[in-house]
């Protein structure tokens, strides 16, 4: 009687709903989502490419700009790759201070994330809540190191700056107020019918799947694969910090939002023990004046807030720049998975699926 | 039957009503009187936003007691520069041993403001000064040079465009 027809829709890429300019392919029949690609490119400027022609020194700049939300997880994790390469050790108190900032960026990442996870689905409050304390993180970057979003924290071999003065005080002033606006944001999603309806169940990705996709992060957590960095080859100081890796078994989109709560918890139970055993001494290693590399090539892996972020670089005999550059990006990996969550699904489910993989599409297209 | 009651009677949406209504309270009683720790929104062109000590903002030339800049032309700057916004010319002047900048081009609009220019100086002759507000209404006024009435000496006075001139 009625006539059963496919229809082809775009999700983007000037859709509010897609974190950026991703564009996603779908097939609809009905609701029923029945085909799904994600396009990306539209944000691509060659990071890798740029890197390759600057020295080490300058390539930082470019790791900033890929996944902005998360600068200083960038910035680390390409300290110590370049580190690794040239052998440098660098000192006990540049390790605490860049575990803790790195912490207090991920926290920022999280809260950006709930945010507009939340206002995807149709909660507006906690939007204007989670903002809130982003923005004291931010000003720590700022009284840190000048810039509060393309942050170029770090430096190789350590750090430019101490902390600055008045820095304790504004970290243990947040540490403070922090767990009760947890519970807030809790208080305002966990019970709400809404929110449960819109999450629980939907945009399911099972362990197996999730390991032979490469997923990494929360979202690799949320279906009980305790696989954390962090824990599994410690940088920076994480070694010597006490903290869990929340893991979930039910694999969807409230499993995620749960494990990045509890992950907020642990990162800020990190940062105390940073702030109280914080060691006396330099922050910077001795350095030669210009970074001249060995034929060599590294690989370093750290926990960015949406998973493994790997460097890869290649060093060229006598050169300042790096031969090759490669960023393996936790998002570009992790949004390979969206077909898998989205397709069977009701079309209004694919913003939740967008939104619980937290995807920046700097880094997806660098 | 529990269950049929929590379903009926709205807990949770009550619970979040009740953290919303907290705040909106505590606005509400609160609103127009003067240091209130917790109003958390600044009213940024009329009151002047503060910036943190370490605040990177626009290249600024520094000069020394004597009026004389600092700069001696080692080019250290312009090299480290990731997005090669620095162009500088060397030259002599009477009376000065070290070299002296003839020209010192800064073009703004590609500056990514990451300080690494100031982080290589030798001789402290530069610094990135507290401004933000840097939006101009032509291109030319982003090209900063040692002359004009948009030099690298004094703060740029592009940020007047945010304040109501009333």
């Amino acid at each position: 009687m009625f006539k059963n027809e496919e229809m082809e829709i775009n999700l983007g890429p000037q859709h509010p709903s897609t974190h950026g300019v991703l564009r996603v392919k779908l097939r609809l029949d009905g609701e029923t989502i029945t085909h799904c690609r994600p396009m990306i490119g539209y944000l691509h400027r060659g990071v890798e490419k740029i890197c390759e022609n600057q020295t080490f020194f300058q390539g930082q700049v470019w790791t900033d700009r890929m996944d902005y939300c998360s600068a200083v997880a960038n910035n680390l994790g390409w300290a110590e790759a370049n580190e690794k390469l040239f052998g440098i050790t660098v000192p006990r108190r540049a390790q605490y201070i860049r575990t803790m900032l790195n912490e207090f960026n991920r926290l920022a990442s999280h809260l950006i994330w709930l945010a507009t996870h939340a206002l995807d689905i149709g909660a507006m409050t906690v939007f204007l809540y989670a903002f809130r304390e982003r923005e004291d993180i931010l000003d720590m970057n700022e009284a840190f190191c000048g810039s509060r979003l393309t942050t170029t924290a770090f430096r190789i071999g350590g750090l430019r700056e101490d902390l600055p003065p008045g820095f304790e005080k504004m970290v243990q002033k947040f540490l403070a107020k922090f767990p009760s606006c947890l519970e807030e944001y809790e208080n305002l999603l966990n019970e709400n019918r809404i929110w449960k309806k819109r999450t629980i169940g939907v945009a399911k990705l099972g362990a197996e799947d999730a390991i032979a996709m490469g997923v990494t992060g929360p979202v690799l957590r949320a279906a009980g694969v305790p696989y954390d960095i962090r824990k599994a080859f410690p940088y920076a100081a994480y070694a010597e910090m006490d903290f869990e890796v929340p893991t979930r078994t039910e694999a969807d989109t409230y499993a995620r939002y749960l494990v990045r709560m509890d992950e907020m918890r642990q990162s800020a139970r990190i940062i105390q023990q940073c702030m109280d055993g914080m060691p006396e001494g330099p922050v910077m290693a001795k350095l030669p004046k210009i970074l001249k590399a060995e034929v060599n090539e590294v690989y370093h892996a750290t926990e960015a807030p949406k998973g493994e972020i790997g460097y890869y670089l290649v060093g060229e005999k006598g050169s300042s720049n790096p031969y090759r550059f490669h960023v393996r990006a936790p998002g570009f990996i992790n949004l390979q998975s969206l077909p898998k969550m989205a397709e069977g699904g009701l079309i209004a489910d694919i913003v939740a699926a967008i939104g619980t993989l937290d995807i920046v599409l700097g880094e997806i297209d660098r | 039957m529990n269950k049929i009651l929590r379903t009926l009677i709205p807990f949770d949406i009550a619970k979040g009503l009740a953290i919303t209504g907290k705040h909106f309270a505590k606005v509400f009683f609160t609103a127009n009187r003067r240091k209130v720790p917790f109003h958390i929104v600044s009213e940024y062109p009329e009151v002047v936003a503060k910036v943190q000590p370490r605040f990177r903002g626009r290249l600024t030339l520094l000069k020394d007691e004597q009026g004389e800049i600092k700069c001696v032309c080692c080019l250290a700057c312009e090299k480290i520069c990731p997005t090669q916004v620095i162009t500088i010319e060397k030259g002599k002047k009477e009376g000065r041993k070290m070299p002296f900048p003839v020209r010192y081009d800064f073009e703004m609009e590609r500056c990514i403001f990451c300080e690494f220019c100031v982080e290589s100086c030798g001789f402290d002759s530069i610094i990135l000064n507290h401004q933000f507000e840097l939006a101009a209404y032509n291109r030319e006024d982003f090209s900063l040079g040692m002359v004009g009435a948009e030099n690298m000496f004094e703060p740029s006075n592009v940020g007047k465009f945010s304040v109501a001139d009333d």
